[in-house]
C-alpha cells in the first residue's frame, strides 16, 4: 500500500534520485542519478532495497520528515546529528520508524552529500524516461523536476518487517583523501609536457562553484592547447580543462556532450571521495593505468557485496524480523499487566 | 572506414572517427549507436553519439572492452554496407515574422537579400541533426547556406522564448525551452518542442529537419491544436534504393 512521508523542512537542496537515465543520453538528456553512488547504494542495501530504488539525496543540510506510515530507513553520507522523535540516531544502519515519527537530519559535518533510503522500494514517484531522478536544470523527474519544498508528500510503501534488522549496520564513514586517481583522458596528448606535469604535481581544491553538474577546481591555470575541438560525449568524472586553464570535473547532471579537452577521467573507485570532497581542501591528482583502476573498483564494490552477502545469509538468524504490529500489541499487554 | 577505440574509464569507451563535420560519417555513428541501444547489446548501459565520436557506457560485470569492441567492429562493418541515402525528414512549421524573429532584418542585410528571399533560403535546405544536447530537445543541425550563415550575437540575449529558431554561423536550430543565447533569431515554431511531463522528443540525431514557412494566423492555429494534443508533425521519408 502506498503511503506518505511529509516534508516539514526541505533542507538545503534535497532531491529524489536513483541511478539515473543513462539510456536516454542518446536523446541528449543528462544521465543524472545519485552523486555519490556508493553511499546511495549502501543506503538501499541497508534497508534491503533494489539497487535502483529512489532515495532522497541531500546537500550539506538534510530535511525534516514526518512519517504517516511504518517504515525502515537508513541514513548514509557525512557525519550528522540526526534525530528520530528527538532521540539521536546513527547513520549506516537500518532503523525502524513508526507511523507518526519525525526525522530531523540537520547539518552534516563531514562530506557534502547524504542519502535517506526507505524500505520496501524507496520513494515511488512517477518515473520519467525510466527514472525517478530529479534533473533540476531540465525540470525533469522527482516532484515537478524541482528540489523538495515544505509540504511535499513523498509516496512510499509502508513496511512492517525487515530481515536481520539487528545486523544491518556497517562501521563506515564517507571516504576522505588528499589525492584523487585518474586515467588519461582522450585529449591527454594535446597537452604539453609542461601542462601534464603541472596537472599531476600541483595541488587543487574544489571551489564554491560546485553542484550536481560539476565541480570547478581552483589551482594555478594550466597552459591550454590552442586547437579547438568538436564536442564529444561526456562521462561522470571527466576532467575538462576550460579556456582559462582550470579544471571542471563533470558529474551527475552534466550535459551529454562537451567541447573542452578532457585531460583525464577520475577512476570509479574514487568517485565517492571526490563528490564528498569539502570546499577548499587541498588534494592532488595521481595518474593510474586502467588495470589499477579496475582492481580498485572491484575492491571498492566488494565492501558492498560482502555486506549484502552477510545480511542475506543472516536472514534466517533469530530474531527473524519481528512482526511489528504484533510486537506492539504484546508490548501493550505486558505494560497494562504491570 | 578509419576509426580507433579509446578506453575512457573502467566502464566506458569511445569510438573515434576522423575529426570532421561530415554527414556520411555521422550517419554511421548514428546507426551504430541506435543499434547498440535498440538491439540491447549485452552490458551496454548508454551511448552518446556526437559529431565524430561514439561514447559507449557499459556494465563491467556483463561485458568487457574486448568483447564490446568486437561487437562494435561488426556493427560498423555491417552498417557501412547499408544504404545511407534514406532521409527521415521532420517538417517543422515556422513563422518568420519580425515579432518572433528580431534578427530577421539583420540576417537579410548580412546576406544582401530581401527577407522573403532569406526565408526561401532557410526553408530550402534540409538540415541534418548531428547530435542532441545542451538543452533538452536541442538539436545541433547543419549546414545553412553560406550566404545566410551569420555569426552569433556579440552579446547573448538574457532570455529567448521557447520555439525560437536561429542561426549561428553554419548552424541552425530551435530553442526548445526558455534560455539565454546568442543565436540570430529569425522566427519561431508554434510546436512545443519539450514537455517536461512527457519528454518524448519529436526528432532525434540522424533525422533531418525541414522548415516550412507559415503565417501568423497559422502560427496561432497550430499552437492551439498542438497544445490540445491535436497536431502531428509531418514526417517525410525520401531517398533509398527504390525507384518511386
Amino acid at each position: 500500500m502506498t503511503n506518505i512521508v511529509k516534508v516539514i523542512k526541505p533542507g538545503l537542496s534535497t532531491t529524489i534520485q536513483d541511478l539515473g537515465r543513462a539510456r536516454h543520453q542518446i536523446e541528449g538528456f543528462p544521465e543524472s542519478g545519485a552523486m555519490d553512488k556508493f553511499e546511495y547504494q549502501l543506503a538501499n542495501l541497508l534497508v534491503n532495497n533494489h539497487k535502483n530504488d529512489a532515495s532522497l539525496e541531500f546537500v550539506m543540510t538534510g530535511p525534516t520528515l514526518k512519517f504517516e506510515c511504518d517504515s525502515f530507513i537508513a541514513l548514509t553520507g557525512g557525519q550528522m546529528h540526526a534525530k528520530l522523535n528527538g532521540q539521536r540516531i546513527l547513520k549506516n544502519r537500518a532503523i525502524q520508524v513508526d507511523a507518526g515519527s519525525v526525522l530531523e537530519c540537520g547539518p552534516m559535518e563531514t562530506g557534502n552529500y547524504g542519502y535517506i533510503a526507505f524500505s520496501n522500494g524507496g520513494v515511488v514517484t512517477q518515473p520519467i524516461l525510466d527514472s525517478r531522478s530529479t534533473t533540476l536544470r531540465t525540470q525533469m523527474g522527482g516532484i515537478q523536476g524541482r528540489a523538495l519544498i515544505a509540504g511535499d508528500n513523498l509516496p512510499i510503501r509502508d513496511s512492517v518487517i525487515m530481515q536481520s534488522l539487528q545486523s544491518r549496520k556497517i562501521n563506515w564513514d564517507v571516504e576522505t583523501s588528499n589525492f584523487i586517481r585518474f586515467v588519461k583522458g582522450p585529449h591527454w596528448q594535446m597537452f604539453s609536457d609542461e601542462a601534464q606535469k603541472q596537472f599531476t604535481q600541483q595541488s587543487y581544491h574544489v571551489s564554491e562553484q560546485m553542484d550536481r553538474m560539476g565541480y570547478r577546481l581552483n589551482g594555478n591555470p594550466l597552459p591550454v592547447p590552442s586547437k579547438s575541438l568538436l564536442s564529444e560525449g561526456t562521462v561522470f568524472g571527466n576532467i575538462q580543462i576550460t579556456r582559462d586553464g582550470s579544471p571542471i570535473i563533470l558529474l551527475a547532471d552534466r550535459q551529454t556532450t562537451g567541447g573542452y579537452p578532457v585531460i583525464g577521467t577520475v577512476i570509479k573507485a574514487d568517485w565517492s571521495k571526490l563528490v564528498q570532497m569539502k570546499i577548499n581542501k587541498d588534494f592532488h591528482f595521481i595518474e593510474v593505468d586502467m588495470e589499477t583502476a579496475m582492481n580498485a573498483l572491484v575492491a571498492h564494490q566488494k565492501i558492498l557485496n560482502d555486506n549484502y552477502e552477510k545480511w542475506y545469509q543472516g536472514r534466517y538468524v533469530e530474531p527473524i524480523g519481528p512482526l511489528r504490529r504484533n510486537s506492539i500489541k504484546i508490548e501493550r499487554l505486558i505494560k497494562n499487566n504491570l | 572506414m578509419d576509426y580507433s577505440y579509446f578506453q575512457i574509464n573502467e566502464q566506458a569507451l569511445e569510438v573515434v572517427f576522423p575529426e570532421q563535420i561530415n554527414v556520411e560519417e555521422n550517419k554511421l555513428v548514428q546507426q551504430v549507436s541506435q543499434k547498440l541501444i535498440e538491439e540491447e547489446t549485452a552490458g551496454v548501459t548508454g551511448v552518446i553519439p556526437a559529431y565524430h565520436t561514439l561514447t559507449v557506457n557499459f556494465d563491467y560485470d556483463l561485458t568487457s572492452f574486448k568483447l564490446l569492441e568486437g561487437q562494435i567492429d561488426s556493427l560498423i562493418a555491417s552498417s557501412s554496407g547499408e544504404d545511407m541515402s534514406v532521409k527521415k525528414i521532420v517538417e517543422l512549421p515556422v513563422c518568420y515574422d519580425e515579432e518572433f524573429g528580431p534578427d530577421l532584418e539583420d540576417v537579410a542585410e548580412f546576406a544582401s537579400v530581401s527577407v522573403e528571399k532569406l526565408i526561401k533560403l532557410h526553408t530550402g535546405t534540409d538540415y541534418f541533426i548531428f547530435m542532441m544536447g545542451f538543452l533538452p530537445g536541442f538539436a545541433y543541425m547543419g549546414s545553412v547556406p553560406e550566404q545566410i550563415a551569420m555569426p552569433r550575437l556579440k552579446v547573448p540575449r538574457k532570455s529567448i522564448a521557447p520555439g525560437s529558431v536561429g542561426i549561428a554561423g553554419a548552424q541552425t536550430g530551435m530553442y526548445p525551452v526558455e534560455s539565454p543565447g546568442g543565436w540570430r533569431l529569425i522566427g519561431r515554431t508554434p510546436i512545443q518542442l519539450y514537455d517536461r511531463n512527457n519528454p518524448v522528443l519529436k526528432y532525434r540525431s540522424g533525422d533531418y529537419v525541414r522548415f516550412k514557412a507559415i503565417s501568423k494566423a497559422e502560427y496561432y492555429e497550430i499552437q492551439k491544436r498542438d497544445r490540445a494534443g491535436d497536431y502531428t508533425l509531418k514526417t517525410i521519408t525520401e531517398g533509398g534504393n527504390t525507384n518511386d
